[in-house]
């Protein structure tokens, strides 16, 4: 395969529509009566909705008559009957070897079991698409900075054939960060999120580092987690690297960008998606905002069939002007995490640049406080940084000025230190949302 | 002394299974870590484990950090081989946290890796040493971690980071001890550095590491710690 190519595996990342839609079909159906045999919440939830796998012949049958699972049900599942994989675990237990967690950013972390073999985790062939989509190559070195609870992400660099560097997932280490580049050389970075911009932003600074130089080797940087604002995007278009962004795919798949930036490929042969309207069954329309809900398709250990993924996204299945023709998606928030003040519903998207253009608050930590769905006033929480604490009356004040332009609503500001809303989350995000 | 010396002829012609990093007392150094090193580890892991009780229907919890993947990788899947399960957690304060919900949502034989940011954060939690840990049978420790935990009257093992090496102590307050097949360990002035046995990307010779402590013999030693006991 030359490295001039566009694609890694041609065939797959461009298949006919018809080709996709019969590929998906043949493995839900092997996928439903494995997951009807061996799941036990799968099988319940069917039961009650009167539905057996039989009756599914084609993805016509199954978004029609396919009931639904959600983080709720889960939940009940795990708590009511004192089941830690929530009813979802379709091999026998002695054949889970690892068993891992989610990030846990919205509440308690679901495990996640997994089986691996000699080499290691499970990981999807798609993900060698999305490395070499985004311009990496075999034998490149690729800079991996990621915390290691969800597993060995480094694990599809070396699937690859690449050499991941290892590098901690941390604020106060980015000056390594920048010793390593220099060092190695890498081609791939994965991954950023607006604190590791920040950090690396100010470890440059700090160490004298020369950001052209930190940065010359690299043709891809890969932002994970949650979108980055505008104001940590402009530091990194300073650097001169294309970003890719990338999301989970209902905790089922995953999504990437390709050079062409207009929408998140998702590879269509491992995940079936639907994108339908959140308070209820039927489809949105193309680049419509609605629900993604996820359904596994090659992931026996523990599949989510019709996973309503509470977050909302636009989709679209037009093929992509770069050729591949699996959907593309773009994440817009949470459902849920909207509150209507005056007649208008607020996400944490939308408050988004406001906090950030205040220098103090640049880094973008903030919760909407969320006590009902319709509040009289919107509540922010915002995080500031540590060299603020003797002008905090103006930094509200900035808040207060920036929101109000920008939303023409008048919040309510509470400030705390930036470190206290990190310890909220995991790593790379924290919960935007906040009941009090 | 010597320091380490990378790009060593090794005999593995597939690409670096990766570059990570290990403290030789003054700095983190990068590491270039060949497949063929990690895949003798796995193998090298089993017996360790065996020694404090992990076999087949066990699960360990392991707590690390990114930069040290070639340190703990061969034992995930050390582990795996041997039979039992492993759980992963992040070797920090924040992810106290998920170290909690592991050991009271599922029954582990072992946590291995604990280390002072990850106390810190239950002391932020609030939570007693005692009540996290008291129900796990082993709980290996990293230099720190450990003397606090024995100060509550816990009986931890060593779990130590020695340069490159991990060194365990198969029983609390033993020893910690390295794969004597991979490292040979020396003492110089308090300080314990090591030389490597076999063919790696990067050969060691003398290699000083952050780990001050008192030899037992070429592959064991006591690592400084404040505690007489």
């Amino acid at each position: 395969m030359s490295s001039l190519e566009p694609y890694f595996d041609e065939v797959a990342e461009t298949r006919s529509r018809s080709d996709l839609d019969a590929m998906q079909l043949e493995r839900l159906l092997l996928m439903l009566p494995h997951a009807y045999e061996h799941s036990p919440l799968v099988r319940s939830v069917w039961e009650e909705a009167g539905v057996h796998p039989r009756d599914i012949r084609s993805l016509a049958d199954f978004s029609e008559r396919a009931p639904f699972t959600d983080k709720e049900t889960l939940r009940h599942w795990r708590e009511d009957r004192g089941d830690p994989y929530a009813g979802l675990l379709c091999v026998p237990v002695d054949e889970v070897t690892t068993i891992l967690s989610s990030s846990g950013t919205t509440g308690e972390p679901t495990l996640q079991p997994q089986h691996w073999g000699a080499s290691g985790g499970p990981v999807p062939a798609g993900l060698s698409r999305d490395l070499w989509m985004m311009g990496m190559r075999p034998g490149d070195r690729v800079m991996v900075v990621i915390f290691t609870f969800r597993g060995p992400a480094f694990g599809m660099v070396q699937q690859f054939g690449a050499t991941p560097i290892l590098c901690d997932y941390d604020a106060a280490d980015m000056i390594r960060f920048c010793e390593l580049s220099l060092e190695f050389r890498p081609t791939g970075l994965y991954s950023l999120s607006s604190m590791i911009v920040h950090a690396i932003a100010e470890a440059c600074e700090q160490g004298g580092f020369d950001p052209a130089d930190v940065f010359s080797s690299y043709r891809a940087m890969v932002q994970a987690g949650e979108p980055l604002g505008a104001r940590a995007r402009a530091v990194v278009e300073s650097w001169g690297v294309p970003l890719f962004e990338h999301t989970g795919v209902g905790d089922v798949g995953t999504a990437f960008e390709c050079p062409e930036h207009d929408g998140l490929h998702f590879w269509e042969d491992d995940t079936f998606v639907e994108n339908l309207d959140p308070d209820g069954t039927e489809p949105v329309g193309d680049r419509e905002r609605g629900e993604l809900v996820a359904t596994a398709l090659v992931n026996r250990t523990t599949p989510l069939i019709r996973f309503r993924s509470d977050d909302l996204v636009k989709l679209t299945r037009v093929p992509c002007p770069c050729g591949r023709t699996h959907s593309r998606l773009w994440p817009v928030g949470r459902k849920g995490d909207g509150v209507e003040i005056d007649g208008r519903t607020i996400l944490p998207i939308d408050v988004w640049p406001a906090v950030e253009s205040v220098d103090e608050c640049s880094r973008g930590l903030f919760q909407i406080v969320r006590e009902a769905p319709q509040m009289e006033r919107l509540r922010l929480r915002v995080g500031y940084g540590p060299d603020c604490t003797d002008r905090l009356d103006t930094v509200r004040d900035d808040l207060m000025a920036a929101v109000t332009a920008l939303l023409d609503r008048v919040p309510d500001v509470e400030l705390v230190p930036e470190a206290e809303l990190l310890k909220l989350g995991p790593p790379h995000k924290i919960p935007r949302v906040a009941k009090r | 002394m010597t320091a380490a010396t990378t790009d060593q002829p090794v005999d593995d012609t597939r690409p670096l299974w990766g570059i990570a990093q290990y403290d030789d007392g003054t700095r983190r150094v990068p590491w270039p870590v060949s497949h063929a090193e990690i895949e003798r580890g796995m193998a090298g892991a089993i017996p360790t484990l065996t020694g404090v009780g992990v076999g087949v229907g066990s699960r360990v919890l392991w707590c690390t950090l990114l930069s040290e993947a070639a340190h703990f990788w061969p034992l995930f899947i050390g582990t795996m081989l041997g039979g039992a399960q492993f759980s992963l957690a992040d070797a920090t304060a924040p992810d106290a946290l998920r170290v909690g919900m592991f050991l009271r949502r599922l029954e582990y034989r072992a946590v291995m890796g604990v280390n002072d940011a990850v106390l810190d954060g239950f002391d932020e939690l609030g939570r007693s040493y005692a009540e996290v840990f008291g129900g796990v049978p082993v709980v290996g420790a990293r230099p720190g971690a450990y003397e606090r935990l024995r100060a509550v009257g816990l009986a931890p093992h060593w779990f130590v980071l020695c340069g490159p090496a991990v060194a365990i102590s198969v029983e609390p307050g033993g020893p910690a001890r390295v794969d004597p097949g991979e490292w040979t360990l020396h003492e110089e002035y308090g300080r314990i550095l090591v030389t490597s046995r076999r063919p790696r990307a990067t050969t060691f010779d003398r290699t000083p590491t952050a780990i001050r402590g008192s030899l037992v013999d070429d592959h064991s030693f006591f690592p400084e710690t404040g505690d007489p006991s």
